[in-house]
């Protein structure tokens, strides 16, 4: 039985998203002496370290839609996309005062490119750009990653002031297995039952795990299931669409209101790709750090950010993804200036427009205000969908 | 036999049609248009369809699908929604089956949409945000004329010298308006000016689409202005285009009947593949 309606949760994972200043990280912080918190960017760190540290990992996905850029311009060009941008007015501005140590993954030049600012605003802070391998053999990759793990538990360490143990971090991986398999069931029961588990509602769900600590935010997975299930909504006759290109830079929530509104049930999504970024359950025993590198290199899922040599395997996650949700169609929705999600994008497409699959593009800011194109774009996809399809 | 209703919601009136279909013959049953003003839209929806389900003696349990468009995505109780081009076109098919494009001109904006002899859109062209263009304006100048909207039509085709009204912006234009309202230029001049601004513009949308022959169907609140349907047909004779305007007194429902009918349409087909929506 529901104890908390879907609004309360909603509206509770609506607070951490519109707040800037990341209250409830905070609060976390201090309710502890010694307490420390690691921002991260978008596509994938090893939380279970942070975890394993005692410490917060705190996702960081740029300054939304409603904060004004001005400093951020300052840093880079125009043609570069806003992420980068909002996130160093976010720190400029002090909202990011509190967090003890920045991890910048390797998604592209421009991220790689926000640790040396970084390293140069923040001189007193950790900061890493954190490596992943683009070859995915064990001897090669493997070793490479294994090393890279083991640079962050050392510093991580040194930053808590103690050390990292197996089990410590054997339970941690605990800890994230179980996040990830509420986030599976919580994607799971969204494609078999979209009506119930609106787009807008699972993304601020997905979001509130970028601030809340893991044990919590499954709590919070937990509750909404059991909320969405007991509430009273009506079916419509959407298509079903997977979305797919807004791994980095997110997209308003608006533009994911509006896309449901307009006729499609998006039954998956590459948001906050780090929720799901590993699909098999990592070991609980045995050396965590190998078991979290072989889960990378092995059994993670597949970005523009992620190396595929095989041309003709390129796509192929997209492609499971759209036969296992029964999809009828997709929607590349990239930030624009993504380099990665927009030199990828023609080459998924192809994969796709093989199939005779049904598919769109569009490309958005977090800040973009106008939705009628979207509205529109959407709209007659959704219709093209249901109405002449031949399925 | 396949029961729906369709609601157009526009941003000045509320348009709700049922249908009967069997095969390939729709019969139009009920309608109804209510008029927003500063009234609640779902609270207008609701009674539109009692209203239109009143009329036929049908309960709610006996329509299969309630499909909405326009502004219509927000309607709980509806089955499906499309969007108002699609249900435009199979509208305008409907009122015309030999039309091949369709000016579907409402409160807020114009559209031209060029479409094949099964509704199907193959290119659409929208005028830009500024609203000198559509019924909303039309109606603010009828407010500074003094008259009312049904004797727009009719007046601007008694004009004998037409004065040009901007084209470009409602604001400029209304501006220009109460510039000749106190040059004492008569109302059908300035109304047959604006109708051939309007015109001008919703030419030269059909033209970016590809229009170039056959019958432009007019569908949308305006399409019951004759001296807009007069002005399009003039401008369009005068750039030597092969394409002949048509109108119908149901325009107006253009959209709510094409909502009724791809709505009767879907739910053949989820009905064939066994996924009925509950509402259903």
């Amino acid at each position: 039985m529901a104890t908390k309606s879907v609004k309360q949760i909603v509206d509770f994972c609506q607070e951490i998203y519109a707040d800037l200043d990341f209250t409830r990280a905070r609060q976390w912080k201090e309710a502890e002496p010694g307490r420390k918190v690691i921002g991260y960017m978008p596509v994938y760190v090893p939380r279970e370290i942070i975890h394993a540290a005692g410490m917060l990992p705190l996702g960081i996905l740029g300054g939304g839609a409603d904060m004004e850029v001005i400093h951020g311009d300052a840093y880079y060009q125009s043609y570069i996309c806003r992420i980068p941008r909002s996130t160093i007015d976010l720190a400029i501005t002090g909202k990011l005062d509190f967090v003890d140590g920045m991890l910048f993954p390797s998604i592209c030049d421009v991220i790689r490119n926000l640790t040396g600012i970084w390293q140069l605003m923040f001189k007193e802070k950790y900061v890493r750009y954190f490596d992943t391998p683009q070859n995915f053999r064990d001897e090669i990759g493997g070793r490479f990653y294994a090393h890279e793990l083991g640079e962050l538990r050392a510093d991580l360490e040194e930053l808590a002031g103690r050390k990292i143990s197996d089990a410590q971090l054997n339970r941690s991986i605990a800890v994230y297995n179980e996040n990830r398999e509420w986030v599976n069931r919580v994607y799971d029961y969204r494609s078999a039952t979209p009506w119930k588990a609106p787009a807008f509602e699972v993304y601020l769900l997905m979001r509130a795990g970028m601030v809340l600590p893991p044990e919590e935010h499954s709590a919070l997975l937990r509750d909404y299931l059991a909320a969405a299930e007991a509430e009273d909504r009506p079916l419509r006759d959407n298509c079903r669409v997977v979305m797919t290109g807004s791994f980095c830079e997110q997209p308003p929530l608006n533009l994911i209101k509006s896309i449901e509104l307009a006729g499609c049930y998006i039954v998956d999504d590459d948001f906050m790709l780090v929720n799901r970024w590993l699909l098999e359950e990592v070991p609980t025993d045995g050396d965590p750090l190998a078991n979290l590198c072989r889960a990378f290199l092995h059994h993670s899922a597949e970005t523009a950010a992620k190396y595929e040599a095989d041309m003709e395997k390129k796509g192929s996650y997209l492609l499971g993804l759209i036969e296992k949700r029964g999809a009828e169609g997709v929607i590349f929705a990239a930030p624009s200036f993504c380099d990665p999600a927009l030199l990828d994008q023609p080459m998924i497409v192809r994969r796709v427009a093989e199939r005779n699959i049904p598919y769109i593009t569009m490309q958005y800011a977090e800040n973009s205000g106008q939705m009628q194109p979207i509205r529109e774009q959407a709209g007659t996809f959704a219709d093209s969908i249901k109405l002449w399809s031949a399925s | 036999m396949t029961t729906s209703i369709g609601i157009d919601v526009g941003s000045g009136v509320i348009k709700t049609v049922l249908f009967q279909t069997e095969g390939d013959t729709h019969r139009w049953l009920a309608r109804r248009d209510l008029r927003i003003r500063q009234n609640d839209r779902f609270e207008l929806i609701a009674e539109s369809v009692e209203a239109v389900l009143a009329e036929t003696g049908l309960r709610r349990e006996a329509v299969d699908y309630i499909a909405t468009t326009g502004e219509g995505e927000n309607v709980r109780d509806a089955t499906g929604h499309f969007y108002s081009m699609t249900t435009h076109a199979r509208g305008a098919i409907y009122l015309n089956p030999e039309a091949r494009a369709v000016l579907d001109i409402g409160a807020l904006n114009g559209r031209a949409i060029r479409i094949d002899a099964q509704g199907k859109v193959l290119n659409y062209r929208m005028t830009s945000q500024c609203a000198s263009g559509s019924g909303q304006f039309l109606e603010n100048i009828s407010r500074y004329l003094g008259i009312s909207q049904d004797e727009i039509g009719e007046l601007s085709r008694q004009s004998t010298n037409p004065e040009k009204v901007s084209g470009i912006c409602a604001v400029l234009a209304e501006t220009d308006v109460i510039n000749m309202v106190s040059r004492s230029i008569p109302p059908s001049d300035i109304l047959r000016g604006i109708h051939e601004s309007m015109a001008g513009r919703l030419i030269k949308l059909l033209k970016a689409i590809g229009v170039v022959q056959g019958v432009v169907m007019m569908t949308g609140g305006l399409a019951l202005d004759s001296g807009l349907v007069k002005a399009m047909q003039d401008g369009m004779d005068e750039q030597k285009m092969a394409t002949r305007i048509a109108t119908h007194p149901d325009s107006l429902y253009a959209g709510a009947i094409g909502a009724a009918i791809w709505g009767a349409f879907r739910y053949h087909k989820l009905k064939e593949k066994g996924q009925l929506p509950k509402a259903s």
